[in-house]
Order: C-alpha cells, then structure tokens, then sequence
C-alpha cells in the first residue's frame, strides 16, 4: 500500500542542513495499523507530511497504492491526495463557521461528485462515526472528542485508501481518547489501513505494529518497549514479544 | 465548481465584512475617478464624425493684404475667398460661415421674452456637410433669404418641442419663417467651429443664410482681423475683413487634389495681380488633423487625469495590503483544503473567483462614483459643462478596470498561496 | 532604539513595507504639488491689478429688442442708463465701455509711432495693443492714475462718421515701448495723437507684466452697439447696496435688455482665474482622499503587531518592556516607514512636478514645502496608527509563556 525506500527529506537555511528523514524505508500493507512514536523533534511530523503527500522529499522513492508518487505535478498530487488519503489532526482542523455536514463535505468539492453523490457520502461518513443526527451542527456545539470524529469522518468521506493521524487524541481527556480510539480500531478491523502518530504508549501498544523514528530514521519494533529498560523489563519484553508473534 | 467558489468567495466577505468593504471602496474611488477623468479626455479627443472625418476638410489660406499677417495660413477668410470656394463644384459639399448670436421671439406670441441664441451664418451646404440631423422641415434653399433652420433647444424654449415649421422667429426686429427644425445635435467636440475656445460649446441654435446675416449686419462673435476699419458686417463684402470659416467635402484623394490646384490657382492669380504679397500657403485638413491641431484637449484634464492615476495605484496598493493581510488570516483554512486535496490550481481558482466577484461589485460602484465625479468636475471646471458625458465604451473600460485592479491587488496574496507549505498551519 | 534592528523587522515584511512606502512617498508627492498649485492659484488672484478691485463693478447687458439697432435710440438709453445709475447713492461715477481689462481675448490694433512704424516688428506685443473704447467718465469709473497729460474729454469724442485722428490715452507699459523715457504727450501714432498716459493696469495676464499695452479712443458712443459694459465706482461701504439696485434701475429705463452680470473688478479677477482655482480644488481633493487610503494602509500595517507578532511584543514584555516602551516601539517602527516614504516623495515630488509642467504651469517645489509635507504626513500617520499601537502596548506579557 504505502512503499518508502531510502526515503531523505532535507531542510536547508543559509547555514544549516538539517536531514529531517533520512535514508527511511517502510512498507505498510493494506489493513495495516501502524503507530508512530519517537521522541519530540525525531522526524515524525516529517514523515507524516512526506507520507501525506503534504511535503517534497529530496531523494528515494515513494509509492502509494502503485502508484509512484515522484516527478509529479501539483495538480496530480493533490488529486491522489484527495482520493487515496485521509488526514486527521491533534486540533481538528475543522473550519469554526461550517455546519457539521459542510466540514464533511469539504475534500469531496475537489472531486467531480454531484450534490446527490456528496449528500450520500456525507451521510454514510457521519453514520459510520456515530454523528449522523448532529448534521446541521457548528463544531463550537459539540465536545472534543465529537469534534474529532467530525474530523475522522471527514477523512473518511472519500473513501479513502489510507488514514493519516497526527496525534488524533492529544487534544482530548481519556473518555473522549478512549472513544476516538475506539473508533480507529473499529475502521482498521474493517479494512481501513492507518498509520498513526502517538506519544501514548498504551495506544501503541493496541495496534499491530509500531515503529519508532529517532533523528529521522526508522526503528523498527513490533512491541513498543519504553526507552529506559532494566533488565527484567527486558526479559519481559522479550517474553511479549514472542507472544504477539502469532 | 464556480458555484462552490462563488460560495467560498461570498462567504469570505461574509467573515470580514469591513476589511472587504475598505478593499471595494478604495478600488471604485480609484477606478470612479480615473474612468471620469478618462471619459473627459475621450470627449475630448474623439472623432466627433466618424463616418467622414477623412472627407471634410477645413480651409486655410494665405491671402492676408500685407506682409504682417496674425497667422500663416490663417484659418479665416475674407468674402472673396470664402466665396470662392464655395462656387466650386469639386466639394460635394462646402459650408461657408461666421458666428453670431441674436435675440429670438416667437413672432406669434404675446410675450416680450427674448431667448438669447447662437446664431450660425452659413451657406445651405452646412446641413449636408455636417449630416445634421432634422427632425422636421429641411435647411434653406438659398444663400439668402428670411428663413432660417432651429436647433432643438431653442425649439423647446419656444415652442415647446413641437413641429414649428412654417412658424414665424422675430430676431431682432426681422421676420424669419422655419424651414427646418433639428433634432438633438452634439459634436464632440464642435468640429465645424474648433477655434476661439468654442470646440466644446454646443451645436448652434440659429442657422441662418449667410447672405441675410450679412446684409442685416449681423455682428461677428468669433475672430474677425482686419486691415481696414469698417462700420459693420454689411460692408465687408469688399474689404480685408477676414471672419469667415469654410469646410469643403472631398470624396477621394483626386478631388483633394483637384481642390487643391483650384485653391491654388486662385491665390496664383491674386499674386499675378500684386494682391498676394504672402508665399502662397493654402492647407486642406481633415477634422481630425484640424482638431489636433487646434490643441483642443484642456491640459488642465490631462493633468489631472495623470494624477488621479497615480491615486489609483495608491489605491491598488492600499487593496493589496488589506488582502494580504487578510490572506494571513485565512491561512489556516488554505492550509487545511490543501490538505484534504486541493491542488494550487483549486485554491488559484478560489482566490481568482473572489478577485473577479469583488472587481465586478466594485466596477459597479466606481460607474456610479465616476458619474458622480463627473457631474462634480463641472462645478470645478465648468468649461467642461458639455462634454463631462460617461459614454457606453467607458462603461466597460471601467469595468475592466476595476476588474484588472481587483486581480492585481490579489495577485501576490495568490502567489504566496501557492507557494507556502502546507503543514505550517496544521499543528 | 535600535535602528538596525528596527530595519531589519522592517525587512520582515518587505513586500507591505514596500507598498506602504510607495504610497507614502506618492502621497507626498501628490502634497507637495498640490500645495503649489494652491499657493500658485492664490498668488494669481491676489496679484496687483492697477485697478481698484473692490469698488469698481460692472454690469455686463445686452439689448434684447431690435429697436436698438437705430444707434440713436440706443445712445438715449445708454445716456439714461447712466444718469439713473449715477443717481444712485454710492455711486461715485459711471462710464461705459466695449471691452474689460484682465481677459485675453477682445479688441486689438497694431500700434505704432508715425515716425517709427518699424516698431512692431521688433516689438511683436505691439501688434495686438489693447483698442478700448472709452468714454470721458472712465478713468474715473475705473480709478485710473494719470501720470502724464489727461484723461479723454468730451471734445475728444468726434463727430460720428468723420475721418479725423482721434486723441488717444495709452498706458505707461506702452508709453516705455514706444517712447522709452521721453514724453508720449503730443505724440502721433496711427492710431491717433497721444494726450495722456495712466498707471499700468492688467490688462491680458496671460501676458509678461511689461507688455500690458492698451489705448483708450472716444469712440464708445459713436459704437454703441459694442457698448456691453457699465462700469461704476462704489464708495466703499456701498458696494452690497448699489449692487443690489442695479439691474431694476436699468430695466426701470428700458426693458428689453438682458442683464447677463453684475461683478466686481475683483469677482472678473477671480473669474479668469476660475478655472486655475478648479484644478487646485480638485487637487486638493485628491490629495485629501489619497491621504486618506494611505492612513488605512498605515493603519492595517500596524495591526501586524497586533494580530500576527503578538508572541513577540508579549515576550519583550515579560522581559521587562513597559507598555510605553512597546508603545514607542511601534510608533517608531512607523516613522521610520514614513521616513522612507518622504525620502521617496521628494524624489516623486520632483518627478511628479516635472510631468505635470508639460501640461500646465506651476512653481517648482522648495525644501520648506516639502519638510510641511513631510509633517503633514507624518501627523497623520502617527493619528491613524495611534489605536494599533496602543493595543499593540496593551498585550499582556502572559502570552509569551503560552503554547497554544
């Protein structure tokens, strides 16, 4: 689904290089779970923005669904954008004087749906998230964590192919997280593949894989194990990890 | 995808209601008043008869008695001339004339009113040459004669704008009978009398057969020299007195020519006479080289008409800082759609879509202003009384205007649509 | 303050920067020559005419009726006209005459001396002297100074048709053309022999101060029909009153006559001028609604602080600014803006003046003008940037510390 190979994206000011990712590889396939984490300023937000086609990278390769994405134009980028992926946000993100239904609908605009198409899959995203019946709402009228799934079904109203998640629950107490998370697992069981960027250990420990980005390049660990480790830590952890295997 | 960007731009003024009211405001005072200035300078250097410009030709000899004449040519003629040329046959057409003015009277009415009226004594040639317009009757049949033909003006004023043909004018003491009654004439400018600073007066009340004008002493209220005294107009007939204009209609460049050698000839002839003591220097031009040369445009517009576009680019300027800063503030909301799949192009759209729909309100405003400004400019200058008309074509130049200004105020804040990266603002 | 660091926050933002600077500076250019054109227009009309500008008016008329074309019955009524008028209280005198001083166009004859008719060649201004036809009463009625020999008199006034050489006045700027410093009096010019000479007066301002040459002639009554002008002395408290009975005293006498004016000398001033004052008005408009935009740019450009640096401003702040501190902070950012703004405008104001010479006259710009400019701008820049900057001063230090 999602090929990265040697992936480098580097930022340049007069005086200083900095490799945000470097030499980065990843494949994800479709149905996958994956959760990012890594300490602050690692590269994951980097990566998130290279992955969402958000961002240029300087050298490697990027395939998304088949398709590779280098040398292309705007145009097509932001198309593949709007069709394949899904971005949710630590704050939302959704536009304060739009109704419920109208922040849904937003990524289906650049598409060449008719109202009735939209109308539909508005509907179908809002049902799928639980919020069908607060359609004519203004986000001020809803929590958090209501808010949040306004966002969730506004990635997914496209259909899209992957779901992009920076930090979906940051902004959120634990009922709120908890819901949201909820809801996450319940789209990956049904086909949705998300990559997911966390500092929450329990959230990563949920899902199937994680992997950790240090000074923008990728460790690779299939149980989250906290940084600081003694011994017997250890050998639990390897324990874990022989048990998560099947 | 219009209408969703018609959307999206509606309700972006929504939000910032007073910032786009100051950006629609400040473009339509700029465009308002630079349409206005422009519309003055367009009356004044168009071509008033378009249809002939090329084939009427103003005349312009060099016969002055002796060796100090007040111009070279000079663009008045003495009797001799002026009738000269119009027995020729080559112009189609030809209108000699001076100007004058009287005071007319409905001779049927009991009123003592008198209408203070600008009188044209001309040839019968004036109406063909000049495609003046009636609305009843026809001009005078002879160079002489009582009858006279009426503008529409002066038809109202007495005779409320009814068909007054056949109806009895006293001018100053004299009976005249209509023959002819015009319909609403403007010339801008006058073509037919650009001199003496009346090139934006209006087309004449009274035109009368010169010979009648003369005879009754008509006084002259245009250029007249002389080298010799005289005690009216009825005694010029035989002297160096130079007041009369004329204007022949030649079809092609052969007649021009023929005409030329006619005019030539004649002043051959007075040299050969000893009457010519000047180079002969007979020059034909047409309308629009006449008006060119007569320097007609008021400088004090064009003056003007240069500063108030620098006050548009002021205004531009002033636009596209207000959209820039508005554009800082929806930042976040360019962000988010290029997130969720807009390409540069969508949002180029958007912004374009908003640009073109504030240009068009704010063309419409300025059309306003600038019919506004105009009929204020008169009170500045009022010189420009006849000619401060907002014309169809300026309708649209304004128009364009505003909507190339509006463009151009948001051009940079498009471009840095385009070129910021898109996760600065989605944290 | 920290100038360099001033710029370089300037610098920032180049591309408002630069478009307020652009507009600063067209401002002040657009300020600067508008105040010349102001200054300009009001030295013209408050320029010395010779004449007694605010006791002299004039009414401007014209038979209506074709009777008046049998001259005599014209002269009767001319003669009544004036003995009415003269009987009015406040009028010292009252003349007659075809044509004013201060206009271009009107009545003109080449003038030279018999004995030196080459004169107007070398003179061109000689060719188009001022022909005004005058009567007895008019030195008086205009309050002209005779400098040498007489006014006309009666017997100056010929039998109507006859042939003979008129006596003539002329002006002192015509006097010095022909006669340089000798006397005029006596002399014999085509246009007749010379008995007096007045103070000179404008009588064409398009022309140079030293060629007003004109010559009044006894002719006005023998012209009637040319007769449009009656010109009154008024005492000097009179001038409302007089003014007001003018018009019903002449149609009382006979009433087919249209009364197109009725003006003083300094009014007919101020008229010719009309249209110089025109333009200046309309300049200064511009400059006002100009000032105006570019105090909205100045003032959307400070609200940069307010909206967008306000992490910035709180943490100076909470470094120990006080509210004064930021307060002069952003003012001083302004004028520093403004300053380059000005320094630009002089170099429009240059420019500008330069173009606008092309298409009419107007003084060059001087430094004292500009430096009011540069204060006139500056006031009201500081005005319209005074809310921005105070609640620019008024954020709270509490900001530097949020994340959010």
């Amino acid at each position: 689904m999602l090929i990265m190979n040697n992936v480098s994206r580097i930022y340049r000011n007069d005086t200083i290089k900095t490799h945000a990712l470097r030499d980065f590889s990843l494949d994800v396939n479709a149905g996958e779970f994956v959760a990012v984490t890594g300490p602050s300023g690692s590269g994951k937000s980097t990566f998130l923005n290279v992955a969402g086609l958000l961002d240029t990278f300087d050298q490697g390769e990027y395939t998304l669904d088949g398709v590779s994405v280098h040398g292309l134009k705007d145009d097509e980028l932001s198309r593949l954008r709007n069709e394949k992926i899904g971005f949710i946000f630590q704050s939302y993100n959704l536009i304060p004087d739009y109704s419920v239904f109208d922040n849904v609908d937003m990524p289906l605009r650049y598409r060449d749906f008719n109202a009735a198409q939209r109308k539909r899959r508005v509907e179908q995203s809002l049902e799928k998230v639980g919020l069908a019946s607060r359609a004519n709402y203004l986000p001020s009228q809803l929590s958090g964590g209501q808010q949040q799934r306004v966002a969730i079904a506004r990635a997914l109203a496209g259909e899209p192919k992957i779901l992009l998640a920076d930090e979906p629950t940051g902004n959120l107490d634990s009922l709120m997280a908890r819901q949201v998370m909820e809801l996450l697992h319940k789209l990956n069981q049904e086909g949705t593949t998300i990559i997911m960027v966390t500092h929450d250990p329990d959230q990563a420990r949920e899902v199937n894989r994680n992997i950790q980005i240090i000074d923008g390049q990728i460790s690779d660990f299939k149980i989250y194990a906290p940084l600081q480790s003694s011994e017997s830590n250890l050998a639990d952890a390897v324990k874990d990890k022989e048990g998560v295997d099947a | 995808m219009l209408s969703y960007n018609l959307k999206l731009a509606l309700q972006n003024f929504k939000r910032a209601p007073s910032l786009y009211f100051l950006v629609l405001l400040t473009l339509s005072i700029g465009v308002g008043l630079l349409c206005a200035n422009l519309a003055l300078v367009s009356s004044m250097t168009g071509d008033p008869i378009p249809e002939k410009s090329d084939q009427l030709f103003h005349v312009s000899m060099n016969t002055w008695p002796n060796d100090q004449p007040p111009a070279e040519p000079f663009h008045i003629l003495r009797y001799r001339e002026a009738m000269k040329i119009a027995e020729s046959d080559i112009p189609i057409n030809s209108a000699v004339f001076y100007a004058s003015g009287v005071y007319a009277r409905d001779a049927q009415s009991d009123s003592l009113k008198r209408f203070d009226s600008s009188v044209r004594a001309t040839t019968n040639g004036f109406f063909a040459l000049t495609k003046a317009p009636f609305a009843y009757g026809n001009g005078f049949a002879k160079n002489s004669g009582m009858e006279v033909v009426i503008g529409d003006q002066l038809n109202q004023k007495i005779f409320s704008g009814e068909n007054s043909v056949g109806k009895t004018l006293e001018l100053d003491g004299e009976l005249f009978t209509i023959t002819g009654v015009l319909k609403p004439w403007s010339l801008r400018p006058l073509f037919y009398h650009a001199t003496e600073g009346r090139a934006f007066n209006l087309t004449d009340d009274i035109y009368v057969p010169i010979e009648t004008a003369i005879d009754l002493g008509w006084s002259i209220h245009a250029r007249s020299s002389s080298t010799v005294s005289y005690k009216g107009v009825e005694f010029t007939r035989d002297r160096d007195v130079f007041y009369l204009q004329a204007w022949v209609e030649l079809e092609d460049s052969t007649k021009q020519q023929a005409f030329q050698n006619y005019l030539d000839n004649y002043s051959q002839t007075l040299k050969d006479a000893g009457e010519h003591p000047l180079d002969i220097n007979n020059q034909l031009r047409d309308v629009n080289a006449w008006l060119l040369e007569q320097n007609i445009v008021d400088q004090k517009v064009l003056a003007f008409t240069l500063a108030s576009l620098l006050f548009l680019c002021v205004c531009v300027f002033n636009a596209s800082s207000l959209l820039l800063s508005r554009f800082h503030s929806a930042k976040f909301e360019v962000g988010l759609r290029r997130a969720i799949g807009a390409s540069n192009k969508n949002i180029l759209n958007q912004g374009l879509t908003e640009s073109v729909l504030l240009g068009f309100a704010a063309g419409v405003v300025s059309l306003l202003l600038s019919w506004l400004f105009l009929k204020l400019s008169v009170t500045f200058l009022p010189d420009l009384a006849n000619i401060a008309v907002l014309d169809p074509k300026l309708l649209l130049l304004g128009m364009l205007l505003a909507l190339v200004t509006s463009v151009s105020s948001a051009l940079y804040s498009l471009y840095r649509a385009n070129r910021y990266t898109i996760s600065a603002e989605l944290k | 303050m920290n100038i360099k660091a001033l710029f370089k926050s300037l610098l920032l933002r180049k591309f408002t920067t630069g478009l307020l600077i652009l507009q600063l500076a067209i401002t002040l250019g657009l300020l600067v020559n508008s105040t010349i054109l102001a200054f300009d227009t009001q030295g013209k009309i408050s320029q010395a005419t010779g004449l007694d500008n605010d006791n002299i008016l004039i009414i401007s008329t014209h038979p209506t009726s074709g009777n008046y074309r049998d001259l005599d019955y014209y002269r009767s009524i001319a003669t009544q006209d004036m003995a009415k008028l003269r009987q009015l209280p406040g009028v010292k005198s009252v003349s007659v005459t075809a044509q004013l001083p201060i206009r271009s166009q009107g009545m003109h004859s080449n003038t030279y001396d018999l004995d030196n008719p080459e004169q107007e060649n070398t003179d061109k201004y000689l060719q188009n002297v001022k022909y005004i036809l005058a009567e007895e009463n008019l030195a008086d009625a205009m309050g002209f100074t005779i400098l040498e020999g007489r006014f006309l008199n009666n017997n100056d006034q010929l039998d109507f048709g006859s042939e003979e050489k008129h006596n003539i006045v002329i002006t002192a700027a015509l006097k010095r053309a022909l006669y340089g410093d000798e006397s005029a009096i006596g002399q014999e010019t085509n246009n007749g022999f010379i008995v007096g000479v007045i103070n000179d007066i404008i009588l064409d301002p398009t022309l140079p101060a030293d060629k007003q040459y004109g010559l009044f002639i006894n002719t006005v009554m023998e012209y009637i029909f040319a007769a449009r002008y009656y010109v009154l002395n008024v005492e000097p408290q009179q001038m409302a009153n007089v003014r007001s009975q003018v018009s019903e005293t002449i149609l009382a006498v006979q009433a087919e006559r249209d009364i197109f004016s009725v003006f003083t000398m300094q009014e007919h001033l101020n008229r010719f001028y009309r249209d110089d004052k025109g333009l200046a008005d309309l300049f200064l408009l511009l400059c006002g609604l100009m000032l105006l935009i570019t105090a909205i740019s100045s003032y959307a450009y400070s609200q940069f602080h307010v909206t967008k640096q306000q992490k910035f401003i709180g943490i100076r702040r909470a470094l120990g600014a006080r509210k004064k501190d930021i307060l002069l902070y952003v003012l001083t950012e302004n004028w520093l803006v403004y300053s380059l703004g000005c320094v630009l405008g002089g170099i429009i104001a240059l420019g500008f003046n330069v173009m606008l010479s092309q298409y009419i006259s107007l003084s060059k710009p001087d430094l004292v003008l500009f430096l009011l400019a540069t204060g006139v701008i500056f006031i009201s820049g500081t005005v319209a940037t005074w809310i921005p900057a105070t609640r620019t001063s008024n954020i709270p230090p509490v900001i530097a510390t949020k994340t959010v």
